[in-house]
């Protein structure tokens, strides 16, 4: 019977530790093999027979560990030679290429991207946001897909938040999400300063709400309803018949220019801040408010066990139910809250993984910490430091999720 | 986290003694490493092991592939080849292991299975119900070795239409064949990566199956 120890795996930049013990028949007991300056582990012994293996491994490989002994017979010693494999994996983030995307090509687009809107005007909210490239989209040095476009317009005091994740299966993806936060933002820009229509439908509803008439109340949600519509769906509308645009003149199928749309346009009124959202495909617009200790979801991801595929912009049968399209609208009208966040499913999948987690208010405080009490990079969400935050929120977006490796897009308005 | 499963079936009979089964086990490490370095396979793949003669055997289970540590393969002098045995057990280790979606979290990509023999079922009957169970799982792609001149296609076909044949069973043919399950799990890795909103099978990968 030969003794086979059965050493577990290092990993690289991971402290090991191990001891290793040999039968009572082994004498003298040299081992050899283990060189810290190359590995990074080192071995020391701690009785006659066992000896410990430990560190933190700098490179991944195969390590033959030599063991000579002397091994006490009847009449004779002799002396015995033996080989242990031990295993040093690589550290995955050793593993991640960040390569370039080639300068050449079509529609191209910045590696990360991040902004911050600072209205000039008492009792705001800022409104910051970043986006990066995934690792699996850097190994194969190819293009950020996700988008998003966020503004305040100081004339009408409205706010625009748009957030698009290019489909990672469609090739020109990027641009279509591209297309899609240029388009409803014109679209939703032009029409919040054409006229005052929406506001003061907005300004009667709260009325009908509070004058706590049921069928006022009704009526006048119709309106908003109604307007909403014309503003939000034609906006996503819009975006999608500017996909097919471009597509046509370049000869190729809508398909290839895929991209979800998370859409959101806010003001603050005199009786608190009205919120409304429009999303097509998967991702998160959440109203995280933790006085009150709510966050609503602003709309239902388009995935789940049933469709299993989430929904894009470019699909024509997205169009074609307006009832459909009715209730993928959202508004609310609130005394204030913490944050609105939007974001793509690069976010949204490692951090809350299933519909269920994303309707848990308890999750979206432990998400709401992640960002602000990061251990590598929190992001400080205080007003006066929203310059700073950007940059820290785009740091943020770093954070390691094995198997996530998506795109990454995240606006807050806070 | 969504985990790759990764299920691979080795015939242990005693025609696989000596040789065969050291090249197997140096094919298996080899692969391992492989995978290892392969970011997307690192962090997602699961791999478990079962080993078939007379008797069906876990040599270990769904193990994350930074932890697995290939044990000792055992072959005995002769004996059938019970390969209905073996996807018994496969069966019941999938149902026991793979996580489905729950409310709170998602479930396991639909796992791969690869099946080496160098023989052909002696246990036809029970391997014939046997295949049915299979598939009944929701195995993303099948994958199957007929090695040696005595190992029969036909009823591999049964299981699958990824059948590799090979007329020797030697290092070279399990070199090719574990280069080819090593390729096909880091290609799986990342289709279901690119494409993270579909919840299917990693893609079929179009690799010409000649030896």
């Amino acid at each position: 019977m030969s003794f086979t120890p059965n050493i577990p795996n290092a990993s690289v930049n991971k402290e090991y530790s191990y001891l290793i013990t040999f039968p009572p028949i082994y004498h003298g007991i040299v081992i050899s093999g283990i060189d810290k300056d190359e590995i990074g582990l080192e071995i020391e012994s701690i009785t006659e027979n066992s000896f410990k293996i430990f560190g933190t491994p700098i490179k991944s490989g195969t390590i033959e560990i030599k063991v000579k002994y002397i091994q006490e017979g009847l009449f004779s010693n002799k002396s015995k030679e033996e080989i242990f494999e031990l295993i040093i994996n690589p550290d995955p983030r050793d593993l991640w290429k960040d390569l370039p995307v080639p300068d050449d090509i079509e529609y191209k687009k910045e590696n990360e991207f991040t902004k911050c809107v600072i209205p000039q005007k008492e009792g705001l909210k800022n409104v910051i946001a970043a986006s990066k490239r995934g690792r699996s989209h850097a190994q194969e040095a190819k293009s950020r897909d996700d988008h998003f476009k966020i503004t305040f317009n100081p004339d009408n005091e409205w706010y625009i938040l748009a957030v698009a994740d290019g489909a990672g299966s469609a090739e020109f993806s990027r641009e279509g999400a591209r297309i899609a936060c240029e388009t409803v933002w014109e679209f939703c820009n032009q029409k919040l300063s054409e006229n005052q229509d929406f506001d003061n439908a907005i300004i009667a509803y709260k009325q009908a709400a509070d004058s706590k008439d049921e069928a006022k109340e009704l009526e006048a949600r119709k309106v908003i309803g109604n307007q909403l519509y014309s503003l939000l769906v034609m906006a996503a509308y819009k975006a999608h018949v500017a996909i097919n645009k471009e597509a046509t003149q370049k000869e190729r199928q809508a398909k290839a220019y895929s991209t979800t749309l998370l859409l959101s346009v806010v003001k603050k009124f005199d009786f608190g801040w009205f919120t409304s959202a429009f999303w097509i495909g998967d991702g998160a617009i959440c109203l995280f408010d933790m006085n009150n200790k709510t966050a609503k979801l602003l709309g239902i991801p388009d995935e789940g066990e049933y469709s299993g595929q989430t929904r894009f912009v470019t699909m024509s049968e997205v169009f074609t139910d307006s009832t459909a399209l009715f209730k993928r609208l959202r508004f609310n009208i609130v005394d204030d809250f913490t944050a609105l966040f939007l974001m793509s499913d690069g976010v949204s999948d490692p951090m809350f993984e299933t519909d269920f987690n994303l309707n848990n208010y308890d999750k979206w405080v432990e998400f709401y910490k992640n960002i602000t009490e990061n251990q590598e990079n929190p992001v400080d969400l205080s007003h006066e430091k929203s310059e700073e935050a950007k940059q820290a929120l785009l740091n943020w977006l770093n954070f390691w999720s094995p198997g996530n490796h998506d795109d990454r897009t995240i606006a807050i308005l806070y | 986290m969504r985990r790759l499963p990764v299920y691979i079936l080795i015939d242990t009979s005693g025609s696989m003694k000596g040789e065969p089964i050291e090249a197997v086990k140096v094919c298996l490490s080899d692969m391992f490493s492989t995978l290892k370095n392969d970011p997307y396979s690192l962090e997602t793949v699961w791999v478990s092991v079962i080993t078939f003669n007379k008797e069906a055997q876990v040599l270990f289970p769904l193990t994350e592939l930074d932890k697995i540590v290939v044990p000792k393969i055992s072959v005995p002098d002769d004996g059938p080849t019970h390969i209905g045995r073996a996807l018994e057990l496969l069966c019941n280790q999938y149902d026991a292991e793979v996580r489905n979606t729950n409310v709170e979290q998602k479930g396991d990509w639909r796992p791969l299975l690869f099946i080496l023999t160098d023989g052909k079922p002696s246990d036809i009957l029970h391997y014939n119900n046997m295949v049915e169970e299979v598939k009944l799982r929701k195995f993303g792609n099948i994958f199957a070795c007929a090695a040696g001149m005595k190992a029969k296609k036909e009823p591999l076909l049964q299981l699958t239409s990824n059948v590799l044949e090979s007329a020797s069973i030697d290092a070279g043919t399990f070199k090719q064949f574990f280069q080819y399950v090593s390729v096909t799990i880091t290609e799986g890795g990342k289709s279901v990566q690119m494409t993270p909103d579909i919840d299917n099978p990693p893609e079929e990968i179009e690799i010409q199956l000649d030896f």
